[in-house]
């Protein structure tokens, strides 16, 4: 079971809804957070048996997450209609090379 | 046997911000004697080049249409071009490439193609993003042109212009300006005129001092807002006296690279990773795509404390905040051996 506060997974989804302009009520609820919104999502930690450390339930439909971007990936989609996720892109070039670093 | 590598900066500002005219003045300077000029220009008609005058060591490129929309293509091929000349000898051994771009591109893209293509980065080290600012109608510009706002808040050094057309009214355009990016350093130029000497460097790096250019933006007040327009170009630094696991840092950038996109305009950082107390790593990104951490042989200052600076459009600096806060704590939790 995860060790990390349910206070701040609550605080994490309210600003993250915040940053995306979702609308929505985030309560915390037994050990889990649950978002009214367009879809009633649950966020809680996963049964200690489980690989996973989320399980998240989106209206109904229970899913795994393995962590909190996971979580967070998954919320998005749920509510925000229009999100298309960018992914990190790693520049093949140092900033700087390693030796114009030496003295 | 190691090729040396060749900075490119980049030139921008928005229309009749005085860059060709400093382009022009700064390749009359001897130091500038080899320098490669990739000018883009937005138009029919390309002028600009005919306006400047160079050393015959010099070379021009020019490219047309709106660079950073086409850029992937007719930059990185002008790029390979003027380099295979330089291989063979058709041109002058220049050492050093800026761009000029159009005054209406938008320099992210450009950053983009110079920090991704695998050739180029053998041969092309990221240099300088300077921007020029017109000291009489800069204010009202960037008032209007958010490609202004978005040119000034990329930069590494910002140059105000026509100051010589000012009876010295420009404080509330300075204000404008350390409001979109705090830690730039802002130069005047007079009559196209400017202190040439480090102007189009390494990005972040001092070649006099050899050491990376940490303080200018570290520098940068807690928080900058330059909120009166729909997109809101933000500036803060986000702290912490904790070393920061390099998972949580690599997890952290993911996520705002994923969530933040395009309205990342630039992210730059010294962090204390737990793994390298003694070597900090300088974190540098332009939206979602980042260079991969340089690690310093030392601190730069007694200062231990992680300093990330965020330029960012719509960026809720409490989303920030949390977001490193929640996945600090969720790798620290699988690192003690919660799963």
């Amino acid at each position: 079971m995860s060790g990390v506060s349910i206070g701040l997974v609550r605080e994490l989804i309210t600003a993250s809804l915040a940053a995306w302009h979702v609308a929505s009520i985030v309560e915390t609820n037994d050990r889990a957070v649950v978002i009214h919104g367009k879809q009633k999502i649950r966020i809680e930690p996963a049964p200690a048996d489980s690989m996973f450390r989320w399980t998240i339930t989106i209206d109904g439909r229970t899913r795994p997450a393995i962590s909190l971007l996971a979580v967070l990936r998954q919320v998005r989609g749920a509510l925000d209609p229009g999100y298309a996720a960018s992914r990190v892109h790693i520049a093949v070039s140092p900033v700087v090379p390693s030796s114009w670093l030496q003295s | 046997m190691a090729t040396e590598l060749i900075p490119v900066s980049v030139l921008t500002g928005f229309l009749g911000s005085g860059k060709t005219t400093i382009l022009s003045h700064l390749l009359r300077q001897p130091e500038f004697s080899r320098t490669a000029i990739v000018i883009n220009e937005f138009g029919e008609v390309a002028l600009d080049h005919e306006l400047i005058e160079t050393s015959e060591d010099s070379v021009i490129a020019l490219t047309t249409g709106c660079l950073c929309c086409k850029v992937r293509t007719d930059l990185t091929e002008t790029l390979h071009d003027l380099l295979r000349r330089r291989d063979q000898g058709a041109c002058t051994q220049f050492n050093r490439i800026v761009i000029e771009t159009s005054g209406l591109a938008d320099p992210a893209p450009i950053l983009h193609a110079l920090m991704t293509d695998t050739a180029l980065a053998r041969r092309l080290v990221l240099g300088r993003v300077v921007t020029t600012v017109d000291a009489v109608a800069g204010e009202v510009t960037l008032e209007r042109e958010a490609i202004s706002r978005k040119q000034v808040a990329v930069a590494d050094r910002i140059v105000l212009s026509k100051l010589d057309l000012t009876t010295g009214g420009e404080a509330s355009l300075r204000s404008c300006l350390t409001a979109l990016n705090p830690g730039a350093p802002t130069l005047c130029a007079v009559y196209g005129r400017i202190e040439s000497d480090n102007l189009f460097g390494a990005a972040s790096h001092d070649p006099k001092t050899r050491v990376f250019e940490v303080s200018s933006w570290l520098a940068a007040t807690p928080e900058h807002t330059h909120s009166d327009h729909d997109t809101e170009i933000k500036s803060f630094t986000v702290v912490r006296a904790e070393p920061i696991q390099a998972v949580a840092l690599t997890l952290f950038l993911e996520a705002l690279a994923e969530h933040c996109g395009a309205d990342l305009l630039r992210l730059k950082g010294i962090v204390n990773v737990a793994e390298s107390p003694q070597r900090p790593a300088v974190i540098h990104g332009v939206q979602h795509v980042f260079h991969a951490p340089t690690w310093l042989s030392h601190w730069p200052s007694d200062d231990r404390t992680s300093r990330i600076v965020f330029i960012a459009r719509s960026l809720s600096r409490q989303w920030v905040e949390v977001l490193l806060d929640a996945i600090a704590a969720e790798v620290a939790d699988v690192s003690a051996g919660n799963r």
